[in-house]
Parts: C-alpha cells; sequence; structure tokens
C-alpha cells in the first residue's frame, strides 16, 4: 500500500504531464525543433563533407574531421534556439495555468509541500525537453546511417550540456511565472535574463577582467564547454545550483496564504544561500576532458610533467579582450594550462577592450611566465608556445615521445552529402510530431 | 455544541482598505452555516482567510481537522475532461472508494463526464466544482458562491445534494449572495456587511435579532415566510 504522500506525488505527476501534452505551445515547440535541428545538421554535414574531399588526415588536420566540433555542436545548437526562445513558454504555461484557472488553489490546500510540487513540475519539464532533444539526436542515426564515426562520450557530453541549459531555462520561467501574475510578464522577464546573459558575454568580449569570469557561468559559454567535450565541475556545479535555487525561489511565491513579507524574507535567504552557494562551486577546480582528440587537454606525458610542477606558477598575457591572438592563447593553449596546472595564476592585461593603439608599448602582446623568480616571456600563442614556456620556466625537460604518433587525433573525415536528412527534419519529423499531437489532444477530450 | 472552526476577531487589510473588521462566528459540526452578504461585503476574502489561501493581518482561525476552500470563478484544468478532474481529486487527496460515484450522482454529473472542464457552461461548471471540493474527502467544506451560475431547478437539485452531504457528517460553510438560496439550504447564517459581523444564529435567532432592532413581526416591519423574514433580517441587520 504506498502512501498518501507517495499516492499524490503520482497523481500530481500524471497530472503535469498531461497539461504538458495537452499544452500546445510544447508541441510547437516540438514541432519547429525538428527543422531547426534539420537546418544545422544539413549545412553541418555539407561541410563537413566538403572539407573532407579537399583535406587528408595528416597532422593538424585532425580537429576538422571531428563529429564533435563538425556535426554534434552545431546540430544540437537548435536546442540552444529551442531552449531560448521556445522552451520558456512551455514551462510559464504549465505554471501560469495553474496561477490562472485556479487550480493552485485547489492542489496547494494538499500537505504536499510547494517545493515538492515544483521538483514534479520541473520532472515533467525536463522528460519533455529530453524528448525534445530526440530531433537532433535524430541526427546521430542519419550519420550513422552514412558510415559517420560517433564517439559515445563527445555526444553525451554534448546533449549534457544541452540537458542542464534546459534545466535552467526551466527554473528561470518557471521562477519568473511564480513572481508573475501574468504570463506575459513572465515570458518578458525570462528573455529579459537570457538577453542579459548574452549582454555579460559580450561585455566579457568588450572588457574582459571580472565580466570575463562572470561570462564564463552563462548558459551560452556553459553549453560551449560541453560543446568543447569538456566537463568542468564548477560550471556543473553552479549550474545544478541555480536550478535548485530557481525551483526553491518559486515554491516560496506558489505558497498560499503567506504574506509578501514573509515571501520577501525566504526569497531572500534563498538567494544568500544560492550566492554563497555558486562562489564555492566557481573554486571547484575539477575537469574532465571527453574529447576523442583531446582538444583540451596537452598530451598525456606533457600533462604528467606538468603536474610536477611545484610552487605558484604565473603568467600574465598582455592581450586586449579583443585581439585575436588572445582568444588563440586561451583556447589553444592556456585552457589546457589551467586543467594541467589547477593552481596556476593566470590573467591577461590590457590598458584598452581592442589593444589597437597599446601595439606601440612593448610588452603588448607579450605572454611573461614566472615560477620561483625565473621568468620566461614568449610571444607564441600556440599550444606547443605555451608547453614549452611552461617546461623552460619550470625547468623541465620536454618528455621523450611528448606527442606520440599514436596519441595525434587525425580525425574521421567522411566525404558525403546529408541524404535523406530534408526529408526526416522538414517532413517526417513535423508530420509525426503534429500526428501524435492531435491524437493526443484528441484522446485528452 | 461542538465546534469545528473557530473564529475570533480575524481582520484583514488591502492596503488601507479594511475588508474584513474583528470578524469572530464559530462552525458547528454537521451545519450547513450561510455566510450572507451583499457584493464586496467580504465574504470571498473571509473565505480566503479561513481556508488558508490568504494571510490576514490579525485574529486566529482555529479549526480542529483540515478544511478544504473551493473558490468561485475558477475553471481549474481546463484541458481535462470532468472524469479525469474528478479522478485526480479524489487520488491526490486520498477520498474513500465509491465516494466519486456518490458524488457523480447526486450533481448529475453523469453526462458531463467526458466534457473538458474548460468548455462547460458557468451552471455546470459549477457542479463540477462542487464535485471536486466534496471529493476532497475533508469533513469541513467553505464552497464560495455555490448557486451562482445554477438555474432554480439546479440550485434545488444541488441544494438537496449538499444537505444529504451534511446529513452524512459533512460541515459546509456556503458563501452566499442570494438570500433566497441561502433560506432553502442552510441550519444557520452569519451576515456579513462593510467586513463585520451584522447577526449569528438561526433564522429565529436573526429574526429576534432584527425584532428588537425594528419591531416584532407583524408589524410589517418584517416580511411573512422563511425567505421574507430572512431579507427583512437581513435589511434590517445590515
Amino acid at each position: 500500500m504506498p502512501s498518501p504522500r507517495r499516492t499524490a506525488v503520482r497523481w500530481l505527476f500524471t497530472k503535469e504531464w498531461r497539461e504538458l501534452v495537452a499544452s500546445r505551445a510544447y508541441w510547437v515547440l516540438l514541432v519547429v525543433i525538428g527543422p531547426l535541428a534539420g537546418m544545422s545538421f544539413i549545412s553541418a554535414v555539407t561541410a563537413y563533407g566538403e572539407l573532407s574531399s579537399a583535406n587528408g588526415t595528416g597532422e593538424g588536420v585532425g580537429q576538422a574531421f571531428s563529429p564533435l566540433t563538425g556535426v554534434w555542436a552545431p546540430t544540437f545548437s537548435a536546442c540552444e534556439l529551442a531552449a531560448a526562445f521556445l522552451l520558456p513558454f512551455v514551462a510559464i504555461r504549465l505554471v501560469s495555468g495553474d496561477h490562472q484557472s485556479g487550480a493552485l488553489k485547489i492542489e496547494m490546500q494538499h500537505p504536499l509541500s510547494s517545493w515538492s510540487r515544483l521538483l514534479v513540475k520541473g520532472a515533467v519539464l525536463m522528460i519533455g525537453w529530453l524528448i525534445a532533444t530526440a530531433a537532433p539526436a535524430t541526427g546521430v542515426l542519419l550519420w550513422a546511417s552514412y558510415g559517420g564515426h560517433i564517439d559515445v562520450p563527445e555526444l553525451l557530453s554534448v546533449m549534457a550540456g544541452h540537458i542542464l541549459n534546459g534545466g535552467l531555462t526551466i527554473a528561470l520561467a518557471v521562477t519568473a511565472a511564480a513572481l508573475t501574475e501574468h504570463p506575459a510578464t513572465a515570458a518578458i522577464v525570462t528573455l529579459t535574463v537570457t538577453v542579459g546573459t548574452w549582454l555579460i558575454n559580450f561585455a566579457a568580449a568588450v572588457n574582459g577582467g571580472w565580466w570575463e569570469r562572470a561570462a564564463q557561468f552563462t548558459p551560452t559559454a556553459m553549453v560551449a564547454e560541453f560543446q568543447r567535450g569538456l566537463l568542468r565541475a564548477d560550471i556543473t556545479l553552479a549550474a545544478l545550483t541555480v536550478i535548485v535555487a530557481g525551483l526553491a525561489l518559486a515554491a516560496v511565491w506558489l505558497r498560499i496564504g503567506v504574506s509578501p513579507l514573509a515571501r520577501m524574507r525566504a526569497s531572500v535567504l534563498v538567494a544568500a544561500i544560492a550566492a554563497l552557494a555558486v562562489a564555492g562551486a566557481s573554486r571547484v577546480r575539477g575537469s574532465w576532458d571527453v574529447s576523442e582528440s583531446r582538444s583540451n587537454s596537452f598530451s598525456l606525458a606533457d600533462e604528467a610533467a606538468m603536474r610536477t610542477i611545484r610552487g605558484g606558477l604565473r603568467v600574465r598575457a598582455h592581450f586586449a579582450p579583443e585581439d585575436p591572438r588572445r582568444s588563440d592563447l586561451e583556447y589553444r593553449g592556456l585552457r589546457k594550462l589551467r586543467r594541467a596546472v589547477p593552481d596556476a595564476d593566470i590573467e591577461y592585461l590590457s590598458a584598452t577592450s581592442t589593444g589597437l593603439f597599446e601595439q606601440a608599448n612593448d610588452q603588448y602582446g607579450e605572454v611573461w611566465y614566472e615560477l620561483d623568480g625565473r621568468k620566461v616571456v614568449s610571444r607564441i600563442t600556440t599550444a606547443e608556445g605555451v608547453r614549452d614556456a611552461v617546461f623552460d620556466v619550470a625547468n623541465l625537460q620536454i618528455p621523450p615521445g611528448s606527442q606520440p604518433a599514436d596519441e595525434i587525433f587525425r580525425g574521421y573525415p567522411l566525404s558525403t552529402r546529408p541524404r535523406g536528412a530534408a526529408a526526416v527534419f522538414f517532413g517526417v519529423w513535423p508530420l509525426v510530431i503534429a500526428g501524435i499531437g492531435f491524437a493526443a489532444q484528441w484522446r485528452n477530450s | 455544541m461542538a465546534f469545528v472552526i473557530r473564529i475570533a476577531d480575524l481582520t484583514k487589510h488591502y492596503g488601507s482598505i479594511r475588508a474584513l473588521d474583528r470578524v469572530s462566528f464559530e462552525v458547528r459540526r454537521g451545519e450547513i452555516l450561510g455566510l450572507i452578504g451583499p457584493n464586496g461585503s467580504g465574504k470571498t476574502t473571509l473565505f480566503e482567510c479561513i481556508g488558508g489561501v490568504l494571510p490576514f493581518d490579525a485574529g486566529s482561525v482555529a479549526a480542529d481537522q483540515p478544511l478544504f476552500y473551493l473558490p468561485d470563478a475558477i475553471a481549474p484544468w481546463p484541458a481535462q475532461p470532468v472524469r479525469w478532474a474528478l479522478d485526480f481529486t479524489a487520488g491526490y487527496f486520498g477520498a474513500p472508494s465509491g465516494l466519486r460515484d456518490i458524488v457523480v450522482n447526486a450533481l448529475s454529473l453523469e453526462p458531463l463526464l467526458d466534457q473538458r472542464i474548460g468548455r462547460l457552461s458557468k451552471g455546470q461548471r459549477k457542479r463540477a466544482l462542487l464535485a471536486v471540493g466534496l471529493l476532497t474527502s475533508r469533513q469541513v467544506v467553505l464552497a464560495d458562491e455555490p448557486f451562482d451560475g445554477l438555474d432554480l431547478r439546479q440550485t434545488r437539485e444541488v441544494g438537496a445534494a449538499l444537505r444529504s452531504f451534511a446529513r452524512d457528517g459533512r460541515t459546509l460553510v456556503l458563501s452566499i449572495h442570494q438570500i433566497g438560496d441561502a433560506a432553502r439550504v442552510c441550519d444557520r447564517f452569519v451576515l456579513l456587511s462593510g467586513g463585520t459581523i451584522r447577526g449569528e444564529g438561526t433564522l429565529d435567532e436573526l429574526t429576534a435579532l432584527a425584532s428588537a432592532r425594528i419591531g416584532p413581526p407583524g408589524t410589517g416591519s418584517l416580511g411573512s415566510g422563511t425567505l421574507g423574514t430572512l431579507e427583512e433580517a437581513f435589511l434590517a441587520l445590515t
């Protein structure tokens, strides 16, 4: 005999699921995400195929033929669009619907806590989001049918990023719906926050500094890390914290019979705890490079040597935020160094955002490496340049076989066309989803 | 007499407006209590405070068991059929098996079971909502305007159904602005006007109270018959 609480949760779950299925917004999301994923998949496979025809498999070109960056990242980017512009409305509808119809006043009279109710709602929305990711996942089947290579950890990494992003969107939209009286207001609030995170990314690109640190934790940056096959503990924990905090805030505001002052107090408490938790999460250093090409890491031998570095390695790179060399240095070298030497103190220095008028400065464009009083300066922005400078300043010998031939990632070129993709994404997917949607609505009536 | 709810000095403000002013009364076990008052008298606010939906500024509400408040003018789960909404309510609130059929029969809901709640007429929806309230299995149910939207025949049928549930041990508190409806169904009455209680008691008690204020029945001040008497008592006391 199940407990009354478990029975209530089961009924609530069924109710939320039925409400989701009854929501036209959800079916629109499902229909639209197919063609969105299709557009991305077709252009990605076309470009991948054309490049594969033109190049060989020599050292250095492998990255271009990684399905992770060549196919999965662009195909699943449809999820990013859907998460920003479609998913919020589905989540808002599920919360505001209860508000507006009066269902909330009935359901909240059950002793089940509003937190439990929000968890059930969040779980149903996450299941709905997982179903939506089936559209880009269809591309995996097509890719396999072309004879394309699939690396499961890479694929799961990309999907994990979008699932986490969906969770963030759901938490944000649910919170906005709980805080506001009308769904239109909730939609505006949600989109405002989304646009706000884009502004942070923009400010980071222009100003660097604290903006850059904050921008690491925006949904766009988080998804980008997962798309590179890098699982970062700090970003993941911060995202999970924000999701839990969002649902907790929504639970505070959906409680009935509570004065606005009491809600405000509880909200401040939740926000303070969440801020502390995010600050703590941002200091967690662990990360895992699941990319087959190890594109986020130095070679195993180099990393093993770097792990012997003791003392404070200090790196000062004189590049302005908008200088393209800074981006090269960051993505090819310094992000790998951060993983290999987690306590390295790395900072960019510049007086302007573009660096255009700093070129005359002698130090501009230089990267200074310091360790135990030794200093090495370099202008090289490649991975090898960073590695050599670090080894130099740490007085380490480059290990023999630093990059053995069997560790060189040569990629998986595939000269193919996206056969059948247009029919699947623009025809079969929308028709099947629309058919299921109509059948579900009819069955409900 | 056992009280199931005791309300003492309940006060509620909306900004500078005092919606409820030290409202005090008691609800007795197994009775149908009618909360009567004109539009804007504070009936819904009072119900929402008692039902725990709305916080109040001062006073207390003591209930010896969980109660259920059924709001007016709501259409919960509009995309779902009545049958499912009733099953959900019964399952969610843990109603005893068999209660659903009893409620459906009592409120003549059988023909509506497969219709979506959002497509029901006002009266049909009101009956479906009453079923939701009764299916929560709470022994005390507060229903806001349970007869609003019902025609005369439906009002009488629903009134009879409510009386039968009260006979089976339910305590019902009904907020009603149509005095005629209240007179037909309720055992006792609480008169509310301008956020204050103007009278409480059975028809006889209210009549006596009104008579003391404006003169005895038959002197032309109070009407004849239950309805007339209650209307006159209401007018005299509010």
